[in-house]
């Protein structure tokens, strides 16, 4: 066994080596293939809404305009979820609240997909029989095989769930299942059950850039599939650093202290 | 300068979606309270999941208030151009630009530094609604 890692990690690096650092505005640059042929999207990423972050208003608003230009569907739209009644009031709910009740404040795992739009890089280490991503947020990561195998049989829900992937063309499509209910999915009271079913659709279609798309299918609390989207960046001058949420998180005292004087309760 | 200068602009703020790196800003700052405050830096933490420090600040009376502002965690202030030993010192005099705390605390959180020799760096993230 420890050939083959060996050698499947000598193969990433050789990849990641191989591929150009320079930062390249122009998301012109066709995406690099692995040895297989399949598209490689090994690298660091950001999501497009953290840009702003990272480099300003300016650089932000460019990216959505080269989005744009290459026909990308805009991300991080402001769509309300497709909730049921039950489940939107549940949001509304949560919402009134400020977001006080976010799991993300207690410093928990955040899920799929919303993990995917913290203004946190991630890392992609594509190797021949699985894809690995590294958050710097929460130093969280997914471990997921391509070789054809399907989800665990001994799954137990938990907070990023179990993900299998296969190529469908050029773009990786990942099925996560067995998710607890201690995630939200984008955005402040986005509920979901355990059913909660998500496919995520990778395609490296500049050097660039990775279109994403998450449908999150949970028919007892949404009407119908909900799909939202987003474009990553690449940041080949990016490392992924350490964030150690739970270190001097006065967020837990604080919520405490508003639940206690009851100043959730206005509205936001 | 060291006299109080606290700008409350209400209105007329583009309000970012992107929450801090893990809570909802909106639960304890009200991003429609835009602060300034000029003053001098008392003391840093820097630590997660946000950096803190405390500035006393004047009023034309003399009288000093002392501030608390959260702001980045440490991997976003190094990507700032922050360094942990060099850049934000007790005893500076800084301009510190962000939004204030809904419960009229002096506790901020902050978006931009400037420093006496003119530098302005990003402390924190735009104000938020707790967002995706």
């Amino acid at each position: 066994m420890l050939p083959r890692i060996v050698l499947a990690s000598a193969v990433a690096v050789v990849v990641l080596s191989s591929a150009p650092l320079a930062a390249q505005p122009s998301a012109e640059r066709a995406a690099p293939r692995t040895a297989a042929g399949k598209p490689d999207m090994s690298g660091i990423w950001v999501a497009t809404g953290a840009i702003m972050l990272f480099e300003g208003e300016e650089a932000f608003a460019a990216a959505r305009a080269a989005d744009a230009a290459a026909g990308r569907p805009p991300g991080n739209s402001n769509e309300a979820p497709p909730y049921k009644p039950e489940a939107e009031a549940q949001r509304q709910y949560f919402l009134s609240r400020r977001g006080i009740d976010d799991p993300m404040a207690q410093c928990l795992l955040t899920g799929i997909p919303r993990i995917n739009f913290r203004p946190l890089p991630f890392e992609i280490v594509q190797l021949p029989d699985r894809v690995i991503m590294l958050y710097e947020i929460h130093h969280a990561f997914r471990i997921i095989p391509t070789d054809g195998r399907g989800p665990p049989e001994d799954a137990e829900p938990s907070y990023l769930g179990e993900s299998v992937a296969h190529w469908d063309g050029d773009t990786l499509v990942v099925d996560v299942t067995s998710f607890n209910t201690q995630t939200w999915l984008s955005g402040v009271g986005t509920i979901h059950t355990e059913d909660l079913k998500v496919t995520e659709r990778y395609t490296r279609d500049s050097f660039d850039t990775i279109r994403y798309e998450a449908t999150m299918e949970d028919p007892a609390v949404l009407t119908r599939p909900w799909t939202i989207r987003e474009t990553f960046r690449l940041r080949p001058n990016e490392r992924i650093r350490e964030y150690e949420c739970i270190e001097s998180n006065e967020d837990l005292v604080r919520f405490q202290q508003l639940l206690e004087e009851g100043a959730t309760e206005k509205t936001p | 300068m060291r006299t109080l200068a606290i700008l409350l602009l209400l209105g007329g703020l583009c309000l970012a979606r992107l929450a801090a790196a893990h809570h909802s800003f909106a639960a304890v700052f009200d991003g429609e309270k835009a602060v300034k405050v000029t003053g001098e830096i008392v003391s840093v933490e820097w630590t997660n999941p946000h950096f803190h420090f405390s500035v006393d600040v004047k009023d034309s009376a003399g009288a000093v208030q002392r501030w608390r502002f959260e702001g980045y965690p440490p991997n976003m202030l190094v990507r700032q151009g922050w360094k942990r030993d060099e850049t934000l010192m007790a005893g500076a005099t800084v301009t510190v630009e962000g939004w204030a705390a809904r419960d009229d605390s002096k506790l901020g959180a902050v978006r931009w530094v400037t420093f006496t020799d003119g530098r302005k760096l990003a402390g924190g993230p735009p104000a938020g609604t707790g967002g995706r």
